[in-house]
């Protein structure tokens, strides 16, 4: 049981919520299998990966259980419909990236056969695989966090870490409390403007967020990066920027050009620690720039915590090694 | 004496209006062809401008569109709402659905569940091209029906009063 604040109003979130808007996606047959399982097991879970001929498995990060029972195609062209509502054609922008985003927020990758157009994706056929990833929104990750990342103002800050090692979960609960503010105002909410390029930090579902933020947020949902930043800026007037895996050069461009709009950016970068990513050309620029006041380092996470060193703009320690619920 | 005349004029009465009933038919059938080419025109448009999921569409149409074409869009969406249903079995159970008070023949109900084989299993394009394949065929089916029309209704419509008329002077 999970208790929030949203807009004022307190809000409980049962755990079961997150896994019950899955399971209602599901073929008849695979949710009772689900269902069946210990309620501790089913919590854990982290995806659920359906392939037709093959047994289901269900992965909670670190190990992995196959489920009795074998997909067959039928049961995959009914999760097919369910995904996309009967309407393939609703889903073109989606086939061509490889993944669908539903309701609640999760993400579903496909893999089968591609189709080129030109020597480009022009959408998935005979989907084979699924990939089931439960969106776990972790309300007050970050709380620890916010001493470092705020001084009067905000401040730019870049989250450097491995994959997996929880950096969009932070990055959004961040982008959640930004818009949020604090309760006792001594933080007023700030408007937030979210580039999401690939549906993972609001998991939008036609342009709305599925996850929790504050009343003070814009998403371009599925917005290449760059691009986005530029538009939220024209039209937008955000006080932060919040952006996923910067990496190509335009990005760079972009961050430089938020920045010296005056605009405060909270960004992730994948990577292992600050000397790792400065030997990136396009990323080292930035960082020479000096633009960025503060770097959280994150390391790969130990079963359900997750350990974070944060540094400040000379890549000084602020603070020591420290472990939070992820 | 009096009861001749009322046997006789009920007689004409019977095979006039069983006239009428068939002549309708024939009128009927190019203008009920006629709405579903209407309807797959509307629903190609939320297709293609409107990226519109299939149960959202046929909610729409159901309410643009004219009796008796309407109930079979509203069966149609109902019917998406069970999970684990396939776009083909609702289709073709919607087309049942509605045979009963349309004046479609056999034919005319093949060529849309021909189509509802393809619906939501493609891109935009394909499911364009499908729904401009089966207007054609809808096309040549309401030529098809007009043509009857022109032929039969006004001849069947008087073969009935006709008919009732050779009754009665058989009888008298």
């Amino acid at each position: 049981m999970l208790t929030i604040h949203l807009y004022g109003i307190k809000v409980v979130l049962e755990r079961e919520t997150y896994m019950q808007s899955v399971l209602s996606f599901l073929p008849k047959k695979i949710a009772t299998l689900l269902r069946d399982l210990p309620s501790e097991q089913l919590d854990s879970i982290e995806e659920i990966r359906i392939r037709i001929g093959r047994p289901i498995e269900i992965s909670t990060g670190s190990s992995y259980t196959l489920l009795p029972m074998v997909t067959s195609t039928e049961d995959a062209s009914v999760l097919l419909n369910q995904l996309t509502r009967f309407s393939m054609y609703t889903m073109e922008e989606e086939l061509k990236r490889g993944y669908i985003t539903i309701e609640g927020g999760h993400r579903v990758g496909i893999a089968g056969k591609v189709i080129l157009d030109g020597g480009n994706v022009k959408a998935i056929v005979h989907i084979s695989s699924y990939n089931i990833r439960i969106a776990k929104q972790k309300i007050g990750c970050a709380d620890s966090l916010f001493p470092y990342l705020y001084s009067d103002s905000w401040l730019n800050t870049m989250v450097i870490g491995p994959p997996q090692s929880g950096k969009t979960t932070l990055l959004r609960d961040l982008a959640r409390k930004i818009s949020e503010g604090d309760e006792r105002k001594r933080r007023i909410a700030l408007k937030v403007g979210i580039v999401d390029e690939r549906s993972e930090i609001a998991g939008s579902v036609m342009g709305v967020p599925q996850l929790h933020f504050g009343p003070r947020i814009d998403v371009l949902d599925a917005c290449p990066k760059a691009e986005g930043m530029m538009m939220l800026i024209r039209s937008m007037s955000p006080d932060v920027i919040v952006a996923d895996e910067i990496g190509r050069s335009e990005d760079a461009e972009s961050v430089m050009e938020a920045i010296h709009a005056g605009i405060k950016l909270m960004i992730t970068v994948h990577g292992n620690s600050l000397e790792d990513i400065l030997k990136r050309p396009t990323i080292s620029h930035i960082i020479h720039q000096k633009v960025f006041d503060r770097f959280v380092i994150l390391s790969r996470r130990q079963q359900k915590d997750f350990q974070y060193i944060i540094l400040d703009e000379t890549g000084r320690k602020l603070s020591l090694e420290r472990s939070g619920l992820r | 004496m009096i009861v001749k005349l009322i046997g006789a004029s009920l007689i004409l009465i019977v095979c006039t209006v069983i006239g009428f009933e068939i002549s309708s038919r024939y009128r009927q059938r190019p203008k009920q062809i006629r709405q579903f080419r209407t309807a797959l025109q509307a629903l190609e448009a939320e297709i293609m401008f409107g990226h519109i999921p299939l149960k959202e569409a046929s909610i729409r149409l159901s309410k643009q569109l004219p009796s008796p074409i309407n109930q079979f869009f509203d069966h149609f969406s109902r019917l998406l709402d069970i999970s684990d249903i396939q776009v083909k079995t609702a289709w073709n159970n919607s087309l049942e659905n509605i045979t009963g008070f349309t004046d479609l023949k056999k034919s005319d109900i093949e060529i849309l569940s021909q189509f509802g084989e393809t619906l939501g299993k493609h891109d935009r394009y394909q499911q364009q091209k499908q729904i401009k394949l089966t207007m054609a065929h809808l096309e040549r089916e309401e030529d098809e029906a007009l043509d009857l029309q022109g032929k039969y209704e006004k001849m069947v419509k008087n073969l009935g009063f006709l008919i009732g008329l050779l009754i009665i002077i058989l009888l008298i």
